[in-house]
Formats: structure tokens, C-alpha cells, sequence
């Protein structure tokens, strides 16, 4: 019904056919993640046009925030470097591609605004764009975490394959918020202020910059917080560490429950979110 | 493959104009506890029917010109038929490959130079890497900008941009161009060089529908004419009698 060489749309309603057309929004963006993938890197590119070292700015400001921060906290709290250093660089490069997916979820549909007010594009290909634009700055960090990882040893204890899989969750998790404050950013003009909040307040309750045993009896109070799941089926598989059985209950759930309360409002609000913009 | 066609059937196109003050959080919460959660689908929104009931049959080889006063829904009957608008109520049915020319600013990058945004409006277009590869050196040729090229879109003049938008934007291979008025940017050279790239596109069977003010522009690419009035259209006549069209 929806090819290249043909289009046809009408003013048919329903919540059927409202699911029926946000599915194939959806099944023709991944047909076309190539396109997600060129504006991504035309976006980093972009950002870092004419300055000297390029997109390597981004490793390298990471690679300063994590010696600064990881050297204070280690001092602060009297930590052992080798220990202290990887970890909190783990936290802060996979906690900083949530925080990426999901701020600059908010303007995602904002910034498409004249490509999708006249093409018949799908517009999870700009929902991909952000994901892909954030997984392009994961890969320039990747370059301090494996270098932490393999200065301080914990490379030889590293669960890689498991590590993924967290990844991968994390991503699933990260896209669904991306999305649905995509939605809501389009639609009021407050949202991106408040889901800026709301992550920065994350990155302090999480532990991100702080080990989470010196919760000592409280630490049932990290497992209300998703995002302490979310970091620690990544994080922890990297540094020889295992993750709890119930992290992946949390992570797999929330993933399905969110995927489905963003799709029902993506299926509602696909018609108009052009006229919002 | 089948011919290019467009079919509109009774196509209503409604803006919802949600003004300043629905786009605040705060205020739509407000309405809400106000009215005590009896929040209607509509409230303070406040509709504007931009298309109403328009009835449109065009096929391979028709170039239909649109006319009309400002805000009579020119570009909403372009948009739509671009696939970016939903009807409210009827279909649009098109078969072909489009491409929409409604604004030279499309996918434009003002800080990236003329090659990467001839690349990025062409893969914005459907072209693939090493399609546009491949028909960079007569995409570049046609813009006629040579060493500019290589320089940030924004040093461009006005002129300038709307040859590289042109010329990456009819680089895509298509059945259907969507034009707004901005056809006429660009000097008396590359006018002549967009209608021989225009005329081709027709001669091989191609519709062309495109919005503008000017009658001798109309004469000039279209051979049928259909005219807007507060969102309701006029019959399809033939080119010859624009002038009628016009005056009434």
C-alpha cells in the first residue's frame, strides 16, 4: 500500500487504523535506516565542522571529565584508583548516551519540522537519527572505556558478550523515552525543560559518580530506580561483576510496558504532530 | 511500472491552530482541572479548514498550474499530495515517485558546503550513496556554481541557493514535482536551464503541479489550471482560459 511509487492516504479513522499506519511508520523507517544513519553522521559532523580536532572533541572533553571527576571521588572518598577510575568512566559514557538519546529526544520532531511538513518521510527515521546520532558519540567514548579497561586490568575479567546485551536494553529503554518526549516536546514546549531536569536529578540519585554499597542498608531504595538498573547491566559485566537476575526482569519489563504506552501514543498523535510543529 | 496519476477524492484538509497558549503544559493543565478532567478533544483548539471537499484527477503528462490568493490553500493541496498532511476527511491516492519542491530550505544546512548538501537533500530525496556518487559530477555541473562548491551554503546568494536546491532537488529521479513559486529565483541562465530540465521531466510522462501568482509562468509550464478560494476549488480548465480564471 505504501511503496515508493505509491501513496495513498485518507481520512479514515480508528484506533485500528491509527495502529495500522503508525506499524508501517515504523516498518519503513527500518527499511530505511540508511538515511537515519547519513543524517546522524551529517548531524556530528556538522557540530564539529572547522574545528581542529573534529568529532575527536568528543573523546577528548569525555576523556577530562572522567580523569577530573574520577580523581576527586577517588580522593574524596578515599578510593583505590584502579577500581575507582574505570568505573566511574563506565558510568559516566553509558549514563551520558541515556541522558544524549533521551534530552535530544526532545527535539527530534522540532528540528524535522521542514522536512516533515513536506515529504511523506516516516518519522521514526528521525527518532533512529537521534538514537544513531547518540550511538556515534558512544562510539568515540568507547575509546577512554577500553582504554581504562585495559590499563587497569579488567579487561582480563570483562564480560564483553553480556556487557552487549545490557546494550542493547539500555538502547531498547532509551529509544521508547526518546520517542515519547519527542511526542510530548512537540506538542507542549515545556517538556524539554522538564525532561532536562528530570535526567540531571538521575545522575545524581544514580550511582554514577558514587558506589552504590555506601547506601549500606538502603539499598533497596536503588532498586526503585530504573535507571540504576538500566547503567548496572551494562557497567557491571564490564568490570568482572554480576548483575542480579531481577535487573533483567526490570529492564525487559520496562522496556515492553514502555514500548507499548509510546506506541499507543504515537498511533494517536501521528497525524497531528505535523500540525503541532 | 504504472503511469504517474494522482487522485484526490473530497480531500479536507483541517489545521488544528493550537495557539501560544496550548502549547504551555500549564495551561492546558489548568483547562483541565477547571473543567474537572472534562477536557474535550478540542477544547480551546481552534480548527481551520484549509482544503474543503476537493476533488482533483490528474495523469501522466498533465501539468497542472494552481492559483490563488494568499493563504487560499495553495500550498496545503501541495503538501498534502506530498504525503506530509493527513486528510481529514476523503483520500489522496498517488502513484509515482514524488518530489517536493515547496521549499528551497529543505534539508538545506547552511554551515555545510554545496557537495554535502547536495548529498544530504539527495538522500533526503531517496537516492542512495552511491546513486548520488554517481550523478554528483552532473548535479554539480547543472548548478553551474563550480568552485562554490566547496564553500558553506550560507555564503551563497539567495540566486545561488535556489540553483542547488533545484538542481539536487530534480536530481532525484521522480514521476511527480510539487512546485511552489520560488521557480522563479535564479537568473535569466539557469531560468532557461530549469524549464529544459523541467520540459524533460514532462516529456517523459511526469505531472507536474506547481503553485504560483505569475500568469505568464503558467503559460509557460502548465497546460491546465485549477484555482483555490478559501480552500475550495475551482474546476480543472484548460490553459487558455487562465485569464477568465483569473479575472473572476
Amino acid at each position: 500500500m505504501q511503496t515508493a511509487t505509491h501513496m495513498l492516504r485518507t481520512g479514515q479513522r480508528g484506533a485500528r487504523f491509527q495502529f495500522q499506519m503508525a506499524t508501517r511508520d515504523l516498518v519503513t523507517s527500518l527499511g530505511r535506516l540508511g538515511l537515519s544513519w547519513s543524517l546522524a553522521w551529517h548531524d556530528v559532523a556538522s557540530r564539529y565542522r572547522g574545528s581542529v580536532l573534529g568529532p575527536f572533541w568528543i573523546t577528548l572533553s569525555m576523556g577530562l571529565m572522567v580523569l577530573g571527576i574520577g580523581f576527586l571521588y577517588a580522593g574524596l572518598f578515599k578510593l583505590p584508583l584502579n577500581e575507582f577510575l574505570p568505573y566511574v568512566a563506565l558510568g559516566i559514557v553509558f549514563f551520558g548516551v541515556m541522558t544524549g538519546t533521551v534530552n535530544e529526544g526532545c527535539e527530534t520532531f522540532v528540528l524535522a519540522s521542514g522536512i516533515l511538513s513536506q515529504t511523506s518521510l516516516p518519522m521514526f527515521t528521525f527518532v533512529w537519527r537521534t538514537v544513531f546520532r547518540n550511538l556515534i558519540n558512544l562510539g568515540h567514548h568507547l575509546v577512554i572505556v577500553v582504554g581504562m579497561l585495559a590499563f587497569y586490568g579488567q579487561w582480563k575479567v570483562a564480560n564483553v558478550p553480556l556487557a552487549l546485551v545490557g546494550v542493547v536494553l539500555m538502547l531498547l529503554n532509551a529509544s521508547w523515552m526518546s520517542l515519547l518526549a519527542a511526542i510530548a516536546s512537540a506538542r507542549f514546549r515545556d517538556i524539554p525543560q522538564i525532561v532536562v531536569s528530570i535526567m540531571q536529578f538521575a545522575i545524581f540519585m544514580t550511582p554514577v559518580f558514587w558506589l552504590p554499597d555506601r547506601f549500606g542498608k538502603h539499598q533497596a531504595i536503588l532498586d526503585l530506580n530504573p535507571f540504576y538498573h538500566l547503567l548496572q547491566a551494562v557497567r557491571a559485566p564490564l568490570l568482572g561483576q554480576t548483575v542480579a537476575g531481577h535487573t533483567y526482569v526490570v529492564l525487559v519489563a520496562m522496556a515492553l510496558a514502555g514500548w507499548a504506552v509510546t506506541f499507543v501514543a504515537f498511533a494517536n498523535t501521528r497525524r497531528r504532530l505535523v500540525h503541532y510543529l | 511500472m504504472t503511469a504517474a496519476s494522482i487522485t484526490c477524492t473530497d480531500l479536507t484538509i483541517r489545521f488544528p491552530v493550537y495557539g501560544a497558549d496550548a502549547k504551555s503544559l500549564k495551561k492546558a493543565l489548568a483547562r483541565a482541572v477547571a473543567v474537572g478532567g472534562a477536557l474535550g478533544r478540542h477544547a480551546g483548539v481552534t480548527d481551520v479548514t484549509a482544503l474543503a471537499n476537493v476533488n482533483l484527477q490528474l495523469k501522466a503528462g498533465d501539468r497542472l498550474g494552481l492559483i490563488g490568493h494568499n493563504g487560499s490553500g495553495k500550498t496545503t493541496l501541495l503538501r498534502a499530495l506530498s504525503g506530509a498532511y493527513e486528510p481529514d476527511e476523503g483520500s489522496i491516492e498517488v502513484h509515482g515517485r514524488i518530489a517536493s519542491l515547496l521549499d528551497l530550505g529543505l534539508g538545506i544546512d547552511p554551515s555545510a558546503t554545496g557537495y554535502e548538501n547536495i548529498r544530504l537533500r539527495c538522500r533526503i530525496g531517496g537516492l542512495s550513496t552511491k546513486e548520488i556518487d554517481a550523478r554528483m559530477d552532473e548535479i554539480a555541473e547543472f548548478t553551474g556554481l563550480g568552485p562554490f562548491l566547496s564553500m558553506p551554503v550560507k555564503t551563497y546568494s539567495a540566486g545561488m541557493q535556489g540553483r542547488l536546491a533545484f538542481a539536487a532537488a530534480t536530481a532525484v529521479e521522480c514521476d511527480v514535482l510539487l512546485m511552489d513559486e520560488w521557480i522563479a529565483v535564479g537568473d535569466a541562465e539557469f531560468q532557461k536551464l530549469a524549464h529544459k530540465r523541467l520540459l524533460k521531466l514532462v516529456e517523459r510522462a511526469g505531472i507536474l503541479v506547481l503553485a504560483t501568482h505569475e500568469a505568464p509562468l503558467l503559460k509557460l509550464y502548465c497546460n491546465k489550471v485549477m484555482k483555490l478560494e478559501g480552500g475550495v476549488a475551482s474546476e480543472i480548465v484548460d490553459i487558455r482560459k487562465v485569464d477568465e480564471l483569473l479575472k473572476s
